[in-house]
């Protein structure tokens, strides 16, 4: 009944968004991708099960899941490619299509719409110069307004890539921008883990 | 909450009316009982899951705070239901207010329109005039398959195409895409339905959202005439409706048949129906008049086959007959055989490929590409793979098979040779008389299935000239040889074979009903087909 | 900052005593803390008399529908011989609430342990902690204790020595708050859409995998080590006799000291709004305040008596729900604010059931017409119709909880929606 873990993996995948040019070709072919999928299978009673941790892990790779991967994912959990593509399609964290090396999106819900969010939502698209949805012409961000991040307290709620910012007003955002511009991959930028952790 | 396992029967009382049912019924069910239709979208009788989502069955249950939906809740013993309360009509009221907000009002040009169920149900719930004043969304539409179109505006998402393909065909091919009110009915991105029977899809689509591109724009739903049938893809014979127009097939639909296909077909089985219809026919008898075949009136062919035949004696000779002609059409050549003393007639059956709905166990597009083979050799057919030239001296005589790979001179060293066709093959050249015969879909008759069910057609389109039906034309024939008496309709026809033919002993026109009797002896027979022989439309 | 505020107020921080120390991250902070006691008491205990300990304390699920967390254990079925699931609700989406995130991240072992417990008492072999997928920060935190767990016979087989083995597996959501709805956890967690299935059958009799399983929040299993290590009675010291105990609230919108609270359940809601948070920024009057997340009803600036219990809420109108206070002062345009949550709840519809499928966007478009200055009063009578329609017509309660603060709005604020209607019109109507 009850399996060894796996090293440093349970069940879940910590994401990062570290690796996107190091997987060409099939992702489940690569050591990490057989890894990861034979992880996720050792927890679960079904194969299907793994579906969202393996999409998960196939966008931490790529930052997109485009319809091959998807075919991908069908194949490796013996499901059919319109199964994934209508599971996909159901969750908006799954990007159908590239996004900037940023990914900004500014919570617009009832929180943080009584703190300015709009504003703070024009704010970032006006410094990044996109329009909602759109990804720069040098690829480094794309902002979209989001849903209730979970964060409330801490109005106006912007997730970049996978770390929030709290307490974003619209004045601060030329200065997150700015940083974000010269930072890897928006591992900058502070974020709640910087003040955790300390 | 009714016990598992346990099948008593519960008693219930429905809109006033008691009634009792099998433990286990849901009340959508038992409803139909006593001859109440709770309005429904999601829910399909043929369509194992309940979902339950579409919210159009909800009843009252006395006692029960929330109105319950009929097509999941279990009948149980007091339950009082009430389907057409305020609360009930009033919820279903609205269930259409909320559809009407986004579907349009194309009615004018969506084929649904007149087989609607949005449209029936907002008619029946005289909703006047929309509060809906706000844009619609547009979606616009998508190819689904090679012949099948989404337009997916109109879609109400009952899912039961999508289920269909999942649940009923095992084909997780089709799905929901996006959530809210984004969601629509998709393949996977670049791939088309591929499953030999996606085409139910279509039927069993409540709306407009699917359908058969050959169908698109071709007809009103008012203006169609319809007609029970029996589909001769295979010897499966799943039970249809034809759908006429102007005397064009323009669309065929499964009808149900528990004991046979369920509610389903096959997608090669309604192509080949309409394409049955097509092609050159033969519509006036001819006779030989040395080189020449000349047309003539049906008492002068009759008088002169008959005399020919009359003159010939019992010489003998050879028949071949299609498996796609009627029990009765082979009763009435089998007689004629008889009487010039030919004995099994040679039979061929196209093969083709297999498909079977994996929940549906006798319903399969079977290899012999026939509807009658089982009637052929009831009547004393032999199968065989192909045709010799047909040069043996004494009488031939050919039921409308195309006589494909025949020699050119086919049948021309018979004394006599007799064709009787729907359409003039090219090897009927050397017949001395050419019958012009009615397809199955232009005649009543019967078919006898892969396992001895008799079932029933009736006639949907008008024979093309002088064509009429084999069993009409035969009956004359024999009539002026002594041999019985012509007949006019199928029930003659039908009560004679049943009186002479050992396989047909017993039936009766009336009998067999719309959903088909086993024949004497059929392995369906034995199965206890035959008790399924109520005729319900 | 994220952990909770002291303040003026009586705080009583119990089950949030150690966020905000980073040390009570590892398990050997956990454990200097008392971690995991709870846990071995439970070993030494049939798992119905854990069971009883739960139901005694009258602890209620703190996902929202305050369900008695012991019942819900109990019905749970006893030697059916199949595999039993537990599965920790951490897909935390309720706009206003943002409590489970700090327990996660702050005390992730806390939660280990409460949900080994709980799985204990239901019998299940794998629990499984369904967090949201934007909380990746959270998820690495949970993820490092799990490991921890798992190395220090924690979690996994013989869990401290014992013969009870279970699995603990993080399983990340994906942006779905319908997620949140236990049938739609379920489906999610089995690699399928998020929607919420037509009951029955009941995830205790067939949940995860077809098999039975019991959905429990993570504040809730959070509790349960502290009532196995003090007693039902012990718990009980707090709140009311139908709500007992404490309770984290989140507090946010306009507010001096937004953020997570714990307080014994039974304060005035108006302590907690002006005592604790300090009140509006402006200092201007509060106008509305939607008390338990926003899918709960409005209550108006004079109606913050109340006491904060799920009975208090009730009476007050509105219901305690997640506890998530989200303070609206008087400049708020409470239409504005009203559309943007319908807007959410349009956005997550799963899109099933026609009356929120449907029902969630006409509402949004309309309020979306009255905003821009082109409503009529009929749309005042449409929207109460359609709140009538989407109130107990589907599977899960999504459309019924967009019609709890938009019949409010309506009911409170009804002057609000009027205003923004040309006058003529108003005055016909």
């Amino acid at each position: 009944m009850s399996r060894r873990i796996h090293p440093a993996v349970v069940g879940a995948q910590p994401f990062q968004l570290t690796a996107r040019e190091t997987f060409d070709g099939p992702i489940f072919e690569t050591e990490e991708g057989r890894r990861r999928l034979e992880a996720a299978l050792s927890r679960y009673p079904t194969k299907q099960a793994a579906l969202l941790p393996m999409l998960g892990f196939v966008q931490s790779v790529k930052g997109w899941i485009e319809p091959e991967d998807m075919v991908e994912v069908a194949e490796a959990l013996d499901l059919t490619p319109a199964y994934v593509h209508s599971v996909a399609t159901f969750y908006t964290m799954y990007n159908k299509h590239p996004v900037g090396r940023h990914f900004v999106q500014v919570c617009t819900n009832i929180s943080c719409h009584l703190n300015r969010a709009e504003e703070v939502l024009r704010s970032f698209l006006a410094e990044t110069g996109t329009r909602e949805g759109e990804t720069s012409e040098d690829g480094e961000f794309t902002v979209i307004e989001a849903e209730c991040l979970g964060a409330c307290g801490f109005a106006t709620v912007v997730q970049v890539n996978d770390r929030y910012l709290e307490n974003v007003t619209p004045d601060g955002v030329p200065e997150i921008v700015a940083k974000l511009r010269g930072a890897r991959d928006g591992a900058a930028a502070g974020g709640p883990a910087a003040e955790g952790d300390a | 909450m009714a016990e598992n396992g346990a099948r008593a029967d519960v008693r219930l009382t429905i809109d006033g009316v008691e009634v009792t049912v099998p433990s286990g019924t849901r009340v959508i069910e038992a409803a139909e009982r006593v001859g109440v239709v709770v309005p429904r979208y999601c829910y399909h009788p043929g369509i194992p899951t309940r979902p339950a989502q579409c919210r159009m069955c909800l009843v009252e249950v006395e006692g029960r705070p929330k109105l319950e939906p009929s097509c999941t809740l279990q009948a149980t013993d007091d339950m009082v239901v009430n389907t057409a309360s305020d609360a009930a009509r009033t919820a279903r009221q609205a269930v259409i207010e909320f559809l009407l907000v986004n579907h349009p009002l194309d009615c004018p040009i969506c084929d649904a329109a007149g087989q609607c169920m949005l449209q029936d149900y907002a008619y029946v719930t005289n909703q006047l005039e929309s509060r809906v004043d706000e844009p619609k969304r547009i979606m616009g539409r998508d190819r689904i398959s090679d012949d099948i179109l989404y337009f997916a505006d109109r879609c109400v998402i009952c899912t039961r195409c999508v289920r269909f393909m999942r649940d009923v065909a095992e084909d997780d091919s089709l799905i929901v895409a996006q959530r809210g009110d984004k969601a629509y009915i998709d393949t996977f991105p670049g791939r088309e339905l591929d499953n030999p029977f996606q085409g139910n899809i279509v039927d069993v689509c409540p709306v407009g959202a699917l359908v058969h591109e050959d169908f698109v724009f071709k007809t009103r739903a008012w203006d169609m005439d319809s007609a029970a049938s029996v589909c001769p893809g295979c010897p499966t014979g799943c039970n249809v409706t034809i759908d006429t127009k102007e005397n064009q097939i323009v669309r065929v639909k499964p009808r149900h048949n528990a004991a046979v296909n369920s509610w389903w077909m096959c997608d090669y089985g309604r192509r080949h129906l309409v394409m049955t219809n097509r092609g050159v026919r033969a519509d006036v008898p001819l006779v030989r008049d040395g080189e020449q075949l000349r047309p003539v009136d049906w008492a002068t062919a009759l008088d002169w086959v008959a005399g020919r035949i009359d003159a010939l004696g019992s010489p003998g000779g050879s028949a071949v007959v299609s498996p796609d002609a009627s029990n009765e059409n082979l009763f009435y050549v089998e007689r004629l055989l008889g009487r010039l003393g030919i004995t099994g007639a040679a039979f061929i059956v196209p093969q083709g490929e297999t498909a079977a709905l994996p929940t549906v166990p006798t319903l399969k597009l079977r290899a012999d590409r026939a509807a009658n083979p089982a009637g052929a050799e009831l009547f004393g057919g032999r199968r065989v793979d192909g045709l010799r030239n047909g040069a043996s001296a004494g009488g031939l005589v050919v039921l409308d098979d195309e006589l494909k790979g025949a020699d050119e001179d086919f049948g021309g060293s018979a004394d006599f040779f007799l064709y009787l066709g729907t359409r003039l093959a090219g090897a009927a050249r050397n017949a001395d008389a050419v019958l012009p015969i009615a397809t199955f879909a232009e005649m009543d008759g019967t078919f006898t299935n892969f396992e001895g069910r008799v079932q029933r057609f009736h006639q949907a389109l008008r024979p093309p000239g002088l064509a009429r039906p084999g069993w009409m034309v035969l009956s004359r024939v024999l009539a002026r040889l002594g041999d019985g008496e012509a007949v006019n309709d199928v029930r003659g026809a039908f009560e004679r074979m049943a009186a002479e033919a050992p396989a047909f002993a017993g039936l009766t026109w009336d009998g067999i009903g719309l959903k088909g009797a086993a024949a004497a002896g059929s392995g369906a027979e034995a199965a206890g087909v035959a008790a399924s022989a109520e005729a319900d439309a | 900052m994220s952990f909770p505020h002291g303040s003026d107020l009586e705080t009583t921080t119990r089950l949030s005593r150690h966020q905000g120390s980073a040390e009570a991250r590892t398990l050997e902070g956990w454990r200097a803390r008392g971690g995991y006691e709870a846990l071995r008491r439970s070993l030494d205990m049939s798992p119905a008399e854990v069971t009883e300990v739960v139901k005694a304390s009258g602890l209620r699920g703190r996902g929202g529908a305050g369900f008695p967390t012991g019942l819900k254990w109990s019905f749970m079925p006893k030697d059916d011989g199949k595999p039993h699931y537990l599965c920790c609700n951490a897909d935390e989406s309720e706009p206003g609430a943002f409590k489970d995130r700090e327990v996660i991240r702050w005390t992730p072992h806390l939660l280990i342990e409460g949900c080994l417990i709980a799985a204990r008492a239901i019998g299940a072999e794998h629990a499984y902690i369904y967090v949201r997928g934007e909380f990746f920060e959270e998820t690495r935190v949970l993820n490092a204790a799990v490991v921890e767990a798992y190395e220090n016979g924690l979690a996994g087989e013989g869990i401290l020595g014992s013969s009870w083995s279970c699995d603990v597996t993080i399983h990340a959501g994906a942006g779905a708050y319908i997620a949140g709805e236990e049938t739609g956890l379920m489906n999610s967690l089995m690699g399928n859409r998020a929607e919420p299935w037509a009951k029955p059958p009941f995830p205790a009799q067939a949940g995860a995998f077809g098999m039975p399983t019991t959905v429990n929040n993570v504040e809730t299993l959070a509790a349960v080590p502290m009532i196995l290590e003090h007693g039902a009675e012990w718990y009980r010291q707090w709140g009311s006799e139908r709500s007992p105990g404490t309770k984290l609230w989140s507090c946010s919108g306009h507010l001096v000291r937004p953020g997570n609270y714990e307080f014994a359940l039974g304060l005035p809601l108006s302590d907690i709004i002006f005592e604790a948070c300090g009140g509006t920024p402006s200092g201007r009057p509060v106008k509305a305040v939607i008390p338990g997340g926003s899918s709960t009803a409005f209550l108006g600036g004079d109606e913050l008596d109340c006491a904060t219990t799920y009975e208090g809420l009730a009476e007050a109108g509105s219901a305690l729900g997640t506890a998530s206070p989200i303070v609206m002062d008087e400049d708020t345009d409470i239409v504005a604010a009203m559309r943007r949550i319908a807007q959410f709840y349009a956005h997550e519809s799963c899109g099933q059931c026609v009356q929120c499928r449907e029902g969630t966007s006409w509402v949004v478009r309309i309020l979306q017409r009255i905003e821009a200055g082109d409503g009529r009063p009929s749309d005042i009578d449409t929207l109460y119709e359609l709140c009538e329609q989407m109130t107990g017509r589907t599977i899960c309660v999504l459309a019924d909880s967009v019609v709890f603060p938009l019949r409010s709005s309506l009911d409170k604020f009804r002057a609000d929606y009027e205003a923004l209607m040309k006058p003529s019109l108003v005055a016909a109507g």
